[in-house]
């Protein structure tokens, strides 16, 4: 039974987009930690932010509970952001790293990994590390002079 | 070098069947000319707008607030950045060009940009009427904008300021529901604001206007600004606000809401440099350039790789 209440607050959670980029999900982005169901419906939702100051944080939370409040069987929820773990930039999927590079054209680069251009894959020059948000730097491609967004840690 | 056309007539058809154009095709010199100079007042009112924003970041109350005018600020400036960069490889100027145009007040931005923003009621008034009058016309452009840069860096912008849109709608509902003073502080701003946000749209476009034959635009400036009319009249009604516009019709039983006579004079004179603060807005974005130049310097002597 709470199997699969926890199953559907967990599909609730990952329908849940992020303010900056809809049709990716929080989920895909690594931002869920911790998902707790009694049995009375009492759901905990244990959230980590990708930076501490992101401004998204309130509006990521009320997105959470208002997905998750209405669902049959859930009582009450706890949206909370963990201090601990942090979140690092391996925990984007696959399916939001292709998202990005298809919708955004924005590339994930993990550690000092070459950024491959989304549009022709090229490896792509930086032109800032300072993007339009903390967690994004500016690159160009040197081939078809796309102009890239890089997500970085 | 990318495709090429025989003639305009060419051209627009293959505009007209959906063709984007690339930063490679040899494209006519009049859309190159056009789009440029399209993209690069849409940078500059990213950068006038992102500076007027920071000038908030230490007066804004509460430390929530506080978190969202710099993360807009970064978010405007960033914007600025990919347009300038988007708009130089048209190489009808570069970005420094574009820079120092913007900073001698040669070059245009959005009318919204050459007022002052004298209380916090007027930046809640910013963020809700001009960033929603500013979004959608934007939206407008990423539907159909038949220049393949530009649209692709546009859906990264339209998202974010869709983000700076709930924001606003924030912002303002809690001034809304504050005290009688905060109210009184937001009615002056709306009736400040109101105007200058409706006129971001810009006159009715004109017959044959080149940005829609293009498919830069894709709706009449006329119909983007009576739809957000529709939109915010009522809005700002239901929390018992005035609109600050004798001449507005609202007809109850169609449920339509539409404007008095518009007087385009302090348009004409905002983008002509003779807006209540033009002056001063130039002179302190020409003063953030030169001060922040030892950034510039500091990135461009950093050993190759440092910032990797």
């Amino acid at each position: 039974m709470t199997d699969a209440l926890r199953e559907r607050v967990r599909s609730a959670v990952a329908a849940v987009d992020d303010p900056e980029y809809p049709g990716i999900s929080i989920t895909d982005l690594g931002l869920v930690e911790a998902l707790d169901v009694t049995p009375d419906g009492d759901v905990v939702v244990g959230l980590i932010p990708t930076f501490s100051g992101c401004p998204a944080l309130s509006m990521i939370a009320d997105d959470v509970r208002s997905a998750v409040a209405d669902l049959d069987g859930v009582t009450t929820v706890d949206v909370r952001w963990l201090g601990a773990p942090v979140w690092t930039i391996d925990r984007v999927t696959d399916v939001a790293r292709a998202t990005m590079a298809r919708e955004f054209t924005v590339a994930v680069r993990i550690g000092r990994e070459p950024v491959s251009c989304p549009r022709c894959g090229s490896s792509t020059m930086e032109d800032s590390m300072f993007g339009p948000s903390r967690c994004r730097a500016v690159h160009v491609c040197p081939s078809c002079a796309e102009v890239v967004e890089v997500m970085r840690a | 070098m990318g495709r090429s056309w025989e003639s305009m007539y060419d051209f627009e058809a293959f505009l007209d069947d959906g063709g984007i154009v690339e930063v490679d095709d040899d494209m006519p010199d009049a859309y190159r000319r056009a789009v440029f100079a399209f993209i690069e007042m849409h940078a500059n009112s990213e950068i006038m707008g992102g500076l007027t924003e920071r000038e908030w970041i230490p007066k804004t109350p509460g430390l929530r607030h506080k978190m969202s005018v710099l993360a807009k600020t970064q978010d405007e400036i960033g914007h600025g950045h990919l347009l300038y960069m988007v708009a130089a490889d048209m190489a009808v100027k570069t970005r420094r060009e574009m820079l120092e145009d913007l900073f001698a007040g040669r070059s245009k931005f959005h009318n919204v940009f050459h007022y002052r923003a004298k209380t916090w009621g007027d930046q809640v008034a910013i963020s809700f009427l001009v960033d929603s009058a500013a979004l959608a016309s934007q939206q407008a452009v990423l539907k159909n904008c038949s220049y393949g840069p530009y649209r692709r860096i546009l859906r990264r912008i339209v998202a974010e300021e869709g983000f700076h849109m709930r924001m606003g709608e924030e912002r303002m509902m809690l001034i809304a529901e504050g005290t009688e003073v905060q109210r009184v502080m937001f009615q002056q701003s709306i009736d400040d604001w109101w105007w200058p946000s409706l006129q971001l749209f810009g006159p009715d476009s004109k017959p044959g206007d080149q940005l829609l034959r293009w498919h830069i635009k894709s709706e009449r400036n006329e119909v983007l600004r009576a739809r957000w009319v529709q939109k915010y009249a009522p809005l700002l009604t239901s929390y018992g606000f005035t609109i600050p516009d004798p001449g507005m019709v609202h007809d109850a039983d169609a449920g339509t809401w539409t404007s008095g006579p518009i007087d385009w004079e302090p348009l004409k004179r905002t983008l002509a440099m003779g807006g209540p603060d033009s002056a001063r807005r130039i002179a302190e974005a020409a003063a953030s350039w030169v001060d922040t130049r030892w950034v510039r310097q500091a990135l461009d002597e950093a050993p190759v790789g440092a910032a990797a």
